[in-house]
């Protein structure tokens, strides 16, 4: 099983209390509370510390995009995958990922992941994501197309990769004259394309049916499985067998010395469960933007929000694992024999959590529980 | 009072739900982005002298949406469509809120849409000054919060909201706003270039507005009254978006002095 490091590179340096002021901690909530020599250092930190995690022993290496929150500074992947394709040298690349339905422009991001793929040496993992609701508010796409654009745009991007230009393409939200871009990638016949899911039955069909690996983001592990049963049967009509390879699962994770002092430095991971989860359902999902069977499906998945869940309930449900090196090894191992994945993404930094705490607990997941984990 | 039967009339590849009633020349009354309200007490007193026509518009309430209904130019398309087929050309029409852009459209498209028009709080051009509240980032009931100049005044508040909607009436709700946001999403609630296009129209037109419009500035009354000449503006005061509801005895005098 393959570990990937993942941190949303939030900003945590103002009191969270303000967002009580505003209808969420997204979108509205202005910006003035930012400051960007504040922020560069934190970005700076936060690249060491990935710099940190590929050294340590960590196979992988997730980044992720949002627009308007603190929660995530992360505005564009395919700059600081260009960053990490640079500063890195072994590690997988996992972007997850592109918002395909806020692109207007999907030859350019078709040529961005290549000229990524050849920096790195081919070490891209092209995630592509339809975006929260927020990013269709953000970028001012209409949410009612969201899914129509993120399969228009799939199509085009991976014929941009695959198909030998010049061609054409004139399709319902995407028109081009000469798709003909220099730049390919070096994987063939494309980078690896994983697509992230948090309950939508519609995800779970389109990524079956493309061979895709799927990734459940912080869902309880009853949901994960039965949304990877789905896959399975979705193969099995197919006529192939997934192997482990084709699922993913995310979750935040911390490791400290001890559990009384991981226990301590966790509760860092608060912030992110927090304030940044809530806000008000216009903001979250517009009409439109989910399927009625879609928002069925979420609405069955999680009966407490996160936001809602003490720091035990968190624990207890596998949101958040939390502890020495031997408690974490043993959940994860839980996790990976329940699930049967092949790749763990582990947010290990998060919120508030700091330099000197996320190092110990980068250090620790290379050192002892990542070998572990590999058994 | 008239009575209204609810019809459902095919048009260009899908059903339109039509409620139709009263008797005399026809009437078309074009509802707003919230949907169709059904015949309410305006449209029955309208009932009296006219025959009122009041469809839900392709994707709203019972009506199918032709796959190719995407944008207001697209839903005016269709109401030509609609008029054509059944005889309803160059008849009187009011058009409410986002109805209200809906006619202008017509108008800017054909000279024998209307014989004579109402455009009340409508929507269809930028204001210079405010904004057009933008309805899809706040919840219905923010939105009726916003509709209302002052409850106690709306007749018939307790038959439209005495009662929590049904699991039904709350799905067809979802549908009306997710049709709203397919044909408004941008440029939000107007048309950059409808101004320009409605220099053509030459038929009868007036402008209704509450003076307390908290949707859609009531400076938008002036800037449709410069762009269609000839034009005549009545302000309600102490009325919010929907006159029709909020003093339909009012609407309803300026509406029959004028049709």
């Amino acid at each position: 099983m393959d570990v990937f490091y993942f941190t949303e590179m939030p900003y945590a340096e103002f009191p969270e209390s303000e967002a009580e002021k505003y209808p969420s901690m997204r979108l509205t909530f202005p910006n003035t509370y930012f400051d960007p020599n504040t922020a560069s250092g934190l970005m700076n930190r936060y690249l060491d510390e990935y710099q940190y995690a590929e050294e340590t022993g960590f196979d992988g290496l997730m980044i992720n995009e949002h627009h308007n929150t603190p929660s995530c500074m992360d505005v564009e992947v395919n700059i600081t995958g260009g960053i990490l394709a640079r500063i890195t040298n072994r590690a997988k690349i996992l972007m997850l990922g592109n918002m395909l339905p806020t692109s207007d422009n999907p030859v350019r991001l078709a040529e961005e992941i290549a000229l990524l793929d050849v920096i790195s040496g081919g070490r891209i993992i092209s995630g592509f994501v339809r975006g929260i609701g927020i990013e269709s508010w953000a970028n001012n796409t209409n949410p009612i197309h969201n899914r129509e654009r993120f399969e228009e745009c799939h199509d085009l991007v991976v014929k941009t990769w695959t198909t030998p230009g010049p061609f054409r393409w004139e399709g319902n939200h995407y028109h081009y004259r000469a798709v003909n871009p220099w730049m390919l990638p070096v994987q063939k016949p494309h980078p690896p394309v994983w697509v992230p899911g948090t309950g939508s039955p519609e995800t779970v069909e389109w990524t079956a049916r493309r061979r895709y690996t799927y990734a459940a983001f912080l869902t309880p592990l009853d949901v994960a499985k039965n949304l990877f049963a789905r896959y399975r049967e979705y193969a099995a009509a197919d006529g192939w067998e997934p192997g482990p390879e084709k699922f993913a699962f995310m979750i935040c994770a911390h490791v400290n010395e001890t559990d009384e002092k991981a226990q301590e430095s966790g509760k860092a991971f608060l912030w992110r469960m927090n304030y940044p989860l809530r806000g008000p359902r216009e903001y979250w999902s517009p009409p439109g933007y989910t399927s009625r069977a879609g928002a069925a499906a979420v609405a069955a998945r999680r009966p407490t929000p996160l936001h809602e869940m003490s720091y035990q309930e968190l624990q207890d449900r596998y949101h958040l694992v939390v502890g020495s090196p031997d408690t974490v090894i043993k959940k994860l191992r839980h996790i990976r024999d329940e699930l049967g994945i092949g790749s763990l993404l582990l947010e290990a930094q998060g919120g508030q959590l700091s330099h000197a705490d996320t190092m110990r607990s980068i250090e620790l997941f290379g050192k002892e529980v990542i070998p572990a984990l590999k058994d | 009072m008239p009575n209204f039967t609810e019809e459902t009339i095919s048009v260009a590849g899908g059903n339109l739900q039509v409620y139709k009633g009263g008797s005399g020349d026809p009437l078309l009354v074009l509802h707003g982005a919230g949907g169709n309200a059904g015949p309410r007490r305006y449209a029955q007193a309208l009932a009296e002298k006219f025959t009122v026509y009041l469809p839900s518009h392709p994707g709203y309430g019972k009506s199918d949406r032709p796959g190719w209904v995407e944008s207001m130019q697209d839903l005016a398309c269709f109401y030509t469509w609609f008029q054509e087929q059944e005889g309803l050309e160059n008849v009187r029409a009011i058009g409410f809120s986002m109805g209200g852009w809906l006619a202008a459209e017509m108008l800017s498209m054909t000279g024998h849409a209307f014989s004579k028009v109402m455009l009340v709080g409508a929507a269809g051009i930028k204001p210079n000054d405010g904004e057009i509240t933008d309805i899809f980032i706040i919840n219905p009931q923010q939105i009726r919060d916003l509709v209302y100049h002052d409850p106690s005044q709306v007749p018939e508040w307790d038959e439209m909201f005495g009662t929590d909607p049904t699991p039904e009436q709350a799905q067809q709700a979802e549908g009306d706003r997710e049709m709203a946001i397919r044909l408004t999403w941008r440029p939000y609630m107007h048309n950059p270039r409808l101004p320009a296009k409605l220099a053509r129209v030459s038929v009868p037109t007036h402008i209704l507005w509450g003076e307390n419009d908290n949707l859609v500035p009531v400076e938008c009354a002036g800037l449709f009254h410069q762009a269609i000449a000839g034009s005549q503006v009545t302000v309600i005061p102490n009325c919010g978006h929907s006159p029709q509801i909020e003093k339909p005895d009012d609407f309803v005098q300026a509406a029959l002095a004028f049709l």
